[in-house]
């Protein structure tokens, strides 16, 4: 520090400081590094590592409690179910747009909330929908009984033959 | 130039180093050292060998490490049992060891995971996420995990016990059997019936370690350890029990530690419950009377054994008396022997039995009361006692003598009882007639050691009518401190000295 | 415009591009003023006065209260932990639910499957323990260095405060887990609340005069320990007593500024100081230096020719040694959350009774004298002694020795001798206790008025207070008498309370180890 400040000419001018030093930078960087991950890791908790409540998978039944042309609308799980000849198939009442419930409609379902309109198999016909209505992963469990995986989505027309 | 704040350079970065490394191992912990991030991997691998078709493909394709549960807030749980036993109802897992086996037997058709869960049956800590912790055995968790042959006791919670197939509940049954058999009811009460001496046991299988005295147990302390311990030796496991050892078999143990563990009043929602638990629970309110000797072997045996002979109770420091002894059905009338079962006795281990009481219905009363003393006995008796010539009451003074000296010795000075019944007693007092007492002075107790005080045969001890009268006298002031119901000086001396011990004298 | 027909559209955009692409350099220089590491004092100035968080700090600094030795940075360490555990109380709150129903489920669920869950929540416990140690220790360190003087008095009120207040907030923290622990602890301290009733029932004035009743009522809003009881403490723990802890702190730090920096020797203290690159003599500070020109100038006022006081720039000395202790702190609570599990029993349940049921340890002591009368043990005794420790700066204010770890003759000697026989004192009272029993075993229907006030804790009490007056007599000082009372006062706590832990055990029974409690 001297001779930092020996070509300082009077009082008036401020006095120098040296410059910061590796050990400065060093403990000044693993210090917010440790700040930065004690963040990241607790930034981790809001994120559920399991989700509350039931798992949103729902065993429907047996092929045979849907007759054929039947649609069938599960109430709680929100989605609607169809047989026709080439299968069993199921379609999301959650709308794309902002997440309200469909109705079906004569045309195909109707979103109440702001006007979406969809085609029987799910297309967007009118209204600000993004995309259609998905098909929902329909498979078999090990009992027998059919399974929706509300969480799966699969390429419209897919069906599960009986 | 001096730095004043190099060492706190120094301390900045040695503990913020420490932060970080402490942070990743903490990191590393939780991530990738939990007990199911290994056992789903070996599951997937699992599997992947198992994968023969497009579906068993998909499940492998599909299958994510990740925390599983199942939560079924009906049943208040969150069982997360699922993220390790991951091949629980798959039925290809048949070849493959625990945890990623298929559950056994066929209980899971009727009983999906997604809709019961695990702990229902099991118990144990649901939302534990390592199998030690999910056992629960020295963990804070009220519920450990039930023993494999200890299940079957969580199936009356949803089951009436009589519709359940019987070789899934053998144990229970056996316990149940076994219950009546030993005469348990004797001593507690199971549904509002039983006797007194003894806890109820309606709810003993939902008991808690720190509910049971675990100071003479040897670890583990589980709630089935300590009843199967407290079966084979009462005494052994409460210091001072007076419960008599029900000297049973080791299958038999198990047996009854089941039947206890199923006594559980659980909460379980209607959708739950089997129909037929609907129907056991009206059956309940509305019970069948049972026979005589069904009342006899269930509520009586315990103490009164057969019944025919009077016997010392070395626990009990009491005589108990032949109930069915021959002498007692020839002198006692109906009213006093129902006043003795209704009420009980007072101050001694023998409880009441009325329905508010025991529990016992009426009608099952009158059929003890025909088990004891066949109706023809009593027939008999009431033409006795009428027949029975019963002298004045006389000098109380003089009868206290006599009692003194001929009675005393069994009676006790005070007749509080000592190896013969306490005939102080005030529901004795009440119901016994007059008749009645000098009857039995006069004929004695055969089977028992009362003898016979009738002056006509010769040898034996005589006393005159006169004398009959002045004992009887005396007898009954014996009642008079027992005036109404037990008189607080009576229970407190009982309370002290059974608090030494000693059974009331 | 009448200028509208000018061409001056592109210059608005080149100077709109040029906007553009300074607007980091621009945007950084809106938020720190000065742009660079500072590189001269008067630039180390600015950033601590220009800086919101940094400015309750003088610029300057006197080398004493950096010495590790003088402070031990225990103010620091409660502050870092008080810091710690708001971060982890936020986070925890983001799962718990304040119900019976759901408050036990949602701390298995931070135990098992949360992120983190388990690591933040023992952080958050150990951290409250650390505060509670610091903070004890804290006020011991700033009795013992005579820091409370003159003008510091009400800042050692602010402390107190500060005291009582941690304590609450520990105290309410303890039932929200709603665990066998927290059910029976706060079923407990709900009835230490309720026991004016004990003085009440005995002079039979409950009926119409009962503030224990009340008092309990106010904290639980029910008889019983239960819903009502949950929301309440919830509501203490997560709002109402940090707002006034930080409030206070605030009060706390500011008057720190304002009653000059921390406690330094009033006299003359000579040496060299570094100055302007040269050793130079020190002269004394002024006692009540006010900065009233921000440090511009050394000293209360522009003095010239005045020499250098022995002090270093805040920036970056001070804000190294805080930074360091911070670290330590955060350093120290995850060492202990990473090996030590929080502890967490079966769901309360009110049909079986821990035992023994203890309460956290700093609270062990108070138990003991609970275990003799709840009134006196649980309310009386702890409000004397606080009212004692708030009295000190007050009834001792002569000046001397402020800064200086037992700075004034004597002391140190009277504080070891204090620590002797306050020790003497607490542990022939608990033997006699153990042994003898006191006057209810000796007289069974002694009236409960004797109970109340005669008892060991009482007793301890004033056997303390009589050795400090004897001392003030003795040596003839009131910061010697304080010396002794306080001294007395912290073995007397830290012996209760080691007793309490490991000494008492089921149905508080006398036991000399843990090992030996019957199996429950």
């Amino acid at each position: 520090m001297p001779e930092l400040n020996e070509k300082r000419s009077s009082r008036l001018e401020p006095l120098q400081v040296p410059r910061r030093s590796f050990l400065s930078l060093a403990a000044l960087g693993s210090f917010f590094g440790a700040v930065g991950m004690a963040l990241a890791g607790a930034l981790r908790l809001p994120g559920p590592a399991v989700l509350p409540g039931p798992v949103r998978r729902f065993k429907i039944g047996h092929p045979e409690q849907f007759a054929m042309g039947s649609e069938t609308r599960m109430d709680e799980a929100n989605f609607f179910v169809f047989r026709d000849e080439q299968g069993i198939y199921a379609i999301s009442g959650v709308c794309t747009h902002l997440g309200c419930s469909v109705g079906r409609s004569p045309e195909g379902f109707a979103c109440p909330c702001h006007g979406s309109r969809f085609a029987d198999s799910g297309d967007v016909t009118r209204g600000p929908a993004p995309r259609a209505l998905p098909w929902l992963e329909v498979g078999r469990a090990a009992d027998g009984q059919l399974v929706v995986y509300a969480e799966n989505e699969v390429p419209a027309g897919t069906r599960f033959r009986v | 130039m001096k730095d004043h704040s190099r060492k706190y350079r120094w301390l900045l970065l040695g503990t913020s180093l420490l932060t970080i490394g402490y942070l990743v191992a903490a990191a590393v912990r939780e991530t990738f050292l939990a007990e199911w991030y290994g056992l789903q991997k070996q599951y997937r691998t699992l599997l992947e060998s198992k994968a023969t078709d497009d579906r068993g493909r998909a499940i492998a394709r599909d299958f994510r490490v990740e925390l599983k549960q199942v939560s079924i807030p009906q049943l208040k749980a969150v069982d997360r049992c699922v993220s390790c036993h991951n091949g629980i109802d798959d039925p290809r897992m048949t070849d493959v060891p625990v945890p990623h086996a298929v559950h056994p037997g066929e209980i899971l058709k009727d009983h999906p995971v997604d809709r019961f869960g695990c702990t229902v049956c099991h118990q144990g800590q649901g939302p534990a996420t390592t199998f030690e912790d999910a056992k629960a055995v020295d963990a804070y968790w009220d519920y450990p995990l039930l023993d494999r042959n200890l299940t079957q006791s969580s199936c009356l919670a949803c089951h009436d016990v009589n519709k359940l197939p019987p070789q899934q509940i053998a144990l229970v049954l056996e316990g149940g059997k076994l219950y009546q058999e030993k005469s348990c009811g004797s001593c507690h009460k199971l549904g509002g019936r039983g006797g007194a001496l003894g806890p109820a046991l309606d709810n003993e299988g939902a008991k808690t370690k720190h509910q049971l005295i675990l100071t003479n147990l040897a670890p583990p302390h589980s709630t089935w350890n300590w009843q199967e311990a407290h079966f084979r030796d009462p005494g052994g496991i409460v210091a001072g029990s007076q419960m008599k050892n029900p000297a049973l078999s080791e299958p038999q143990v198990l047996a009854l530690t089941v039947y206890m563990l199923a006594q559980r009043q659980r909460d379980v929602p209607e959708s739950y419950l089997a129909p037929d638990k609907l129907e056991e629970k009206v059956r309940r309110l509305h019970p069948q009377p049972l026979t005589g000797e069904q009342v006899y072997h269930q509520y009586c045996m315990a103490c009164h054994g057969e019944g025919t002979y009077g016997r010392w109770d070395k626990t009990f420091r009491r005589f108990i008396p032949a109930i069915r002894g021959v002498s007692l059905q020839a002198t006692a009338d109906r009213e006093y022997l129902k006043a003795q079962i209704a009420n009980g006795r007072p101050g001694t281990q023998m409880p009441a039995w009325g329905k508010q009481a025991g529990g016992l219905l009426p009608e099952e009363v009158d059929a003890l009361l025909d088990y004891i003393q066949p109706p023809e006995a009593n027939r008999l008796v009431k033409t006795t006692l009428h027949a029975a010539v019963v002298p004045p009451r006389g000098e109380p003074k003089r009868g206290s003598e006599l009692f003194t000296s001929y009675c005393s010795g069994c009676h006790g000075l005070a007749g509080h009882g000592g190896i013969a019944p306490e005939i102080a007693n005030p529901v004795f007092q009440r119901a016994a007639s007059d008749e009645f007492i000098v009857t039995t002075i006069r004929n004695g107790r055969r089977g028992t050691a009362m003898p016979s005080f009738q002056p006509q045969i010769a040898g034996a001890r005589m006393l005159s009518d006169a004398d009959l009268g002045d004992l009887l006298a005396f007898i009954r002031t014996l009642g008079g401190a027992h005036e109404g119901s037990l008189s607080a000086r009576e229970s407190d001396s009982y309370a002290a000295s059974t608090k030494k011990g000693e059974a009331p004298r | 415009m009448g200028t509208a027909s000018q061409p001056v559209a592109p210059r608005a955009t080149r100077e709109f591009l040029q906007n553009l692409l300074r607007l980091p350099q621009t945007l950084r220089d809106s938020w720190f003023r000065l742009g660079h590491a500072p590189e001269s004092e008067r630039e180390e100035s600015q950033a601590t006065f220009h800086n919101l968080f940094l400015h309750i700090h003088s610029v300057r600094v006197h080398v004493r209260s950096l010495a590790p030795s003088f402070t031990l940075g225990l103010g620091i360490i409660s502050t870092a932990s008080f810091l710690i555990l708001c971060v982890t109380g936020v986070l925890l709150m983001v799962y718990y639910k304040p119900s019976t129903a759901l408050a036990y489920d949602s701390m298995k669920d931070l135990h098992f499957v949360v992120f983190t869950g388990r690591f933040i929540r023992n952080i958050h416990r150990w951290s409250a323990h650390v505060m509670v140690a610091a903070v004890f220790l804290h006020m011991a360190r700033v009795f013992y260095t005579g820091s409370y003087k003159k003008p510091r008095e009400f800042n050692w009120l602010v402390g107190l405060s500060l005291l009582v207040l941690t304590l609450a907030l520990s105290f309410t923290g303890y039932l929200l887990p709603y665990d066998q622990l927290a059910y029976w602890a706060i079923t407990i301290g709900s009835n230490i609340a309720n026991s004016p009733r004990e003085l009440t029932d005995a002079l039979g004035i409950t009926q119409w005069f009962n503030p224990g009743g009340f008092q309990r009522r106010l904290l639980l809003g029910a008889n019983f320990v239960g819903e009502d009881a949950l929301i309440r403490f919830y509501i203490l723990h997560v709002f109402v007593l940090p707002v006034a802890l930080i409030t206070f702190l605030g009060v706390h730090f500011w008057r720190i500024r304002k009653d000059g920096g921390l406690a330094r020797p009033d006299g003359p203290m000579g040496g060299t100081a570094e100055w302007g690159g040269a050793m130079k003599n020190v002269f004394e500070p002024l006692a009540t230096k006010t900065y009233g020109l921000m440090a511009l100038v050394k000293g209360r006022r522009a003095t010239v020719n005045r020499g250098p006081e022995n002090t270093v720039m805040s920036w970056p000395h001070l804000f190294w040694a805080e930074l360091a202790v911070f670290m330590l702190t955060v350093a120290l609570t995850l060492i202990l959350a990473f090996h030590f599990d929080a502890p967490l029993k079966e769901l309360a349940n009110p049909a079986v009774p821990e035992n023994p049921a203890k309460a956290p340890w700093y609270f062990l002591g108070l138990q003991e004298l609970v275990s003799y009368s709840a009134f006196m043990g649980g309310l009386i005794i702890p409000a004397i002694a606080w009212i004692g420790l708030a009295m000190i700066p007050f009834l001792d204010q002569k000046s001397g020795g402020e800064g200086t770890w037992f700075g004034t003759p004597g002391e140190r000697r009277v504080a070891l001798k204090s620590l002797f026989v306050g020790f003497a004192m607490v542990v022939g009272m608990l033997t006699f206790t153990v042994n003898y029993g006191w006057l209810r075993s000796w007289y069974p229907h002694i009236h409960q008025l004797w109970i109340i006030f005669i008892n060991p804790g009482s007793i301890l009490v004033l056997l303390y207070m009589a050795w400090s007056l004897w001392v003030l007599k003795r040596q003839n000082s009131v910061r010697l008498a304080a010396v002794a009372l306080f001294t007395c006062f912290l073995i007397g706590f830290s012996v209760l309370t080691y007793f309490a832990t490991v000494h008492r055990g089921p149905n508080w029974i006398f036991y000399w180890w843990p090992s030996q409690w019957p199996v429950h």
